[in-house]
């Protein structure tokens, strides 16, 4: 009799208990991967995390990248997701001094991150606070035509100097040494950011776009010193022009060299460049001894701060730092991974990215209209639009940066 | 009669006429051919700078690759959404208030009227704050009826000028009769002016529906997600986050007049007969 009766009373208590196990935790996230390769990225990291946590359910709401934007204002204020991805730097710090962002800090400490998300460490903190997880960033640097190259009988330079000094063996033979295309402003930016980083180095490129120095700085003036330099022998309409137009006077080899981020590769691709003409070099050196510095946009997930299953989403924002989850990711992506112990593909272009983010003791820049709040950002790309078409104007194009940032710095 | 017919113009008259026609068709039609031309261009022709040349082979899938990139099928659903209700909600207003406002003879006739048609004067690009407020504030935000609710609510304003003028110009003993008759007004309304004014319910169809399909303003302030956004807006989801996608962007642009364009040719009679009706006694 008693034997049953316990054997009922377990049947009973296991009836009971099983609903409560089995329950569904749910986990919003939303992304603006809208494009093929990160959607799939995206979908692959979600059903990645689903078979390790089989008790959590993780809904992708998917936004159109520009329409993001502006959707992350509404969504954080008034309907919240769990989870949420956005830029470092910068970029999150009007989210952070909002408070719309969840301190994660005790995530880094507890899985290790300080270590193995290195490279990302400064830009996700604020406030001593890390304040999300990055997944992914991409380098930037010259992409060059070889053929070009052989053409002119020149090597790829190490220095400025030489680079220079190239640019005049191209122009004999009637190529433009530089060509980028300035339409859409930002394609100046990451000149002028690499040529800032490699004058006067990462702590005063930071200060800078912290508003810090003042524009009219002789070492600014320094930076465009060195910019007028290459001017005469830039593509001359670049203004007119979108970068995906200037990809084709690399492709055609009426340019030699591009500064651009390697997203620009597959545009290289589909214009007909292989691995055999199509050449990535790290920004020459200007000044010698400095720490070399790189430029690196890293994208990352946040947990907002009206966000219902703190929990989980920590859990997942573990997940998503992991080596491995990283590693599959970016592979996906056609990206870096951050994590210092992941691997990257076979991408020769990946390879030599990595490599050099992973030396750059002089730290990670992730890009003028991150690193520098949005109206100086956008006074200040306007600026370099205008220096490379009238470079004469450079006093005033200073003087009204420096006006702008004693306006946009002040509170 | 006037225009003349081609036949019986002059030698030099004719010959100017045959050359100018053409010339001024391909004129007009170049930026269209462009983006046809662009449409099946593919991607590496882009990449190369073969902008206006004869493209390298005809890149068919971009039109395949438009619903495989994006959710185009969705905003595509979504401009129906828009649009359809909005036709039927707004010439149905219209026809009550051109009716009212054609047939019935009362204090403020006119002012009521001037109101519509003062409506139509409005920049709509001022309304954009507070409108975008109101449907905040009501929930309608991001959603399909809000926008539909909007349309059918500005277009009404256009339509009743046009229903109104329509009905007015048509024989007043014909509803008189009906009076004398003992007809109901709802039923003079259903049976005796309804059936008159079809060409115009057809003609203003047509225009409203063109209208509301080819609105991009308000589907950009009123609607954020692939969800709610009808194609005028979503065909920017086409750009992938750096590359601009020029070729699929033109595939999209020419699956998405379709719809208005077929919509022209199947009503074209109603639509020229809703032109001209009425002009001529």
């Amino acid at each position: 009799m008693t034997m049953p009766r316990t054997t009922a009373l377990t049947a009973l208590m296991a009836a009971l208990a099983l609903p409560a196990m089995a329950q569904q935790r749910d986990l919003t996230l939303f992304t603006d991967a809208s494009d093929p390769a990160p959607k799939a990225a995206f979908e692959q990291l979600v059903k990645g995390f689903e078979e390790e946590n089989p008790d959590v359910k993780v809904t992708v709401n998917t936004f159109d990248h520009e329409g993001y934007k502006t959707a992350i204002r509404n969504f954080l204020t008034a309907d919240s997701p769990d989870l949420a991805n956005w830029y470092a730097g910068n970029r999150m710090a009007p989210f952070v001094n909002a408070g719309q962002f969840t301190d994660v800090s005790d995530v880094w400490e507890e899985n290790g991150l300080k270590e193995s998300l290195a490279p990302a460490l400064s830009s996700m903190t604020i406030d001593d606070k890390q304040w999300g997880v990055p997944y992914t960033y991409y380098q930037w640097g010259i992409y060059y035509n070889k053929d070009v190259y052989k053409q002119a009988g020149v090597e790829v330079p190490k220095t400025w100097d030489d680079f220079i000094a190239n640019c005049e063996k191209f122009k004999e033979i009637g190529i433009d040494c530089l060509t980028t295309g300035t339409k859409a402003l930002w394609p100046a930016a990451g000149i002028f950011d690499y040529l800032n980083l490699r004058t006067n180095g990462y702590d005063f490129h930071m200060q800078l776009t912290n508003g810090e120095i003042p524009w009219t700085d002789d070492r600014v003036r320094k930076v465009f010193a060195e910019w007028a330099r290459v001017l005469p022998y830039t593509t001359p309409n670049v203004a007119a022009i979108d970068w995906q137009d200037a990809v084709s006077n690399i492709v055609q080899g009426k340019a030699a060299n591009y500064v651009m981020g390697n997203f620009a590769v597959a545009t290289f691709r589909d214009g007909g460049m292989t691995d055999e003409t199509l050449g990535f070099m790290d920004f020459p050196e200007i000044t010698p001894g400095i720490p070399r510095a790189e430029e690196a946009p890293t994208d990352t997930i946040h947990i907002p701060a009206g966000a219902k299953n703190v929990e989980d989403a920590k859990k997942f924002l573990a997940y998503v730092a992991r080596a491995d989850v990283q590693t599959a990711m970016n592979e996906t992506l056609g990206q870096l991974p951050i994590n210092v112990n992941s691997t990257v593909g076979d991408d020769p272009f990946l390879k030599q990215g990595f490599e050099v983010l992973s030396t750059a003791e002089g730290g990670i820049a992730q890009f003028f209209d991150r690193d520098a709040p949005a109206q100086m950002a956008k006074a200040g790309m306007e600026g370099f639009q205008e220096f490379m078409a009238y470079p004469d104007r450079l006093d005033a194009i200073l003087e009204r940066l420096e006006s702008v940032r004693q306006r946009v710095y002040k509170n | 009669m006037f225009p003349r017919p081609v036949q019986s113009m002059s030698p030099a008259a004719r010959t100017t006429y045959q050359i100018a026609l053409p010339v001024m068709l391909i004129l007009w039609l170049l930026p269209l051919l462009g983006v046809a031309l662009t449409s099946v261009r593919p991607s590496s022709d882009l990449a190369q700078g073969n902008y206006f040349g004869v493209p390298s082979y005809l890149a068919f899938s971009n039109y395949l690759d438009v619903f495989r990139n994006s959710p185009f099928a969705s905003y595509m659903l979504n401009s129906f959404r828009v649009t359809i209700p909005t036709v039927i909600g707004a010439v149905a207003l219209s026809c009550l208030t051109g009716y009212a406002l054609a047939v019935y003879r009362f204090r403020g006739n006119l002012i009521v009227f001037f109101l519509f048609v003062a409506g139509n004067f409005v920049p709509f690009q001022i309304l954009m704050v507070p409108v975008r407020d109101l449907t905040v504030t009501m929930g309608l935000y991001n959603t399909i009826t809000g926008l539909a609710l909007f349309h059918i609510a500005f277009q009404t304003g256009f339509c009743t000028l046009f229903m109104r003028n329509f009905i007015k110009a048509l024989p007043r003993e014909l509803i008189e009769a009906a009076r004398v008759e003992g007809v109901s007004e709802w039923q003079i309304f259903w049976h005796v002016v309804l059936p008159l004014v079809r060409p115009a319910i057809a003609a203003l169809s047509v225009l409203v529906f063109t209208f509301i399909w080819n609105d991009y303003f308000w589907a950009t302030v009123l609607t954020t997600g692939a969800g709610t956004q009808p194609i005028t807006a979503g065909l920017q989801s086409l750009n992938g986050q750096w590359v601009a996608a020029w070729q699929l962007v033109s595939a999209g642009s020419i699956l998405a007049a379709l719809p208005p364009v077929a919509m022209f040719f199947l009503m074209q009679k109603h639509f020229i007969a809703g032109l001209t009706l009425g002009a001529v006694k």
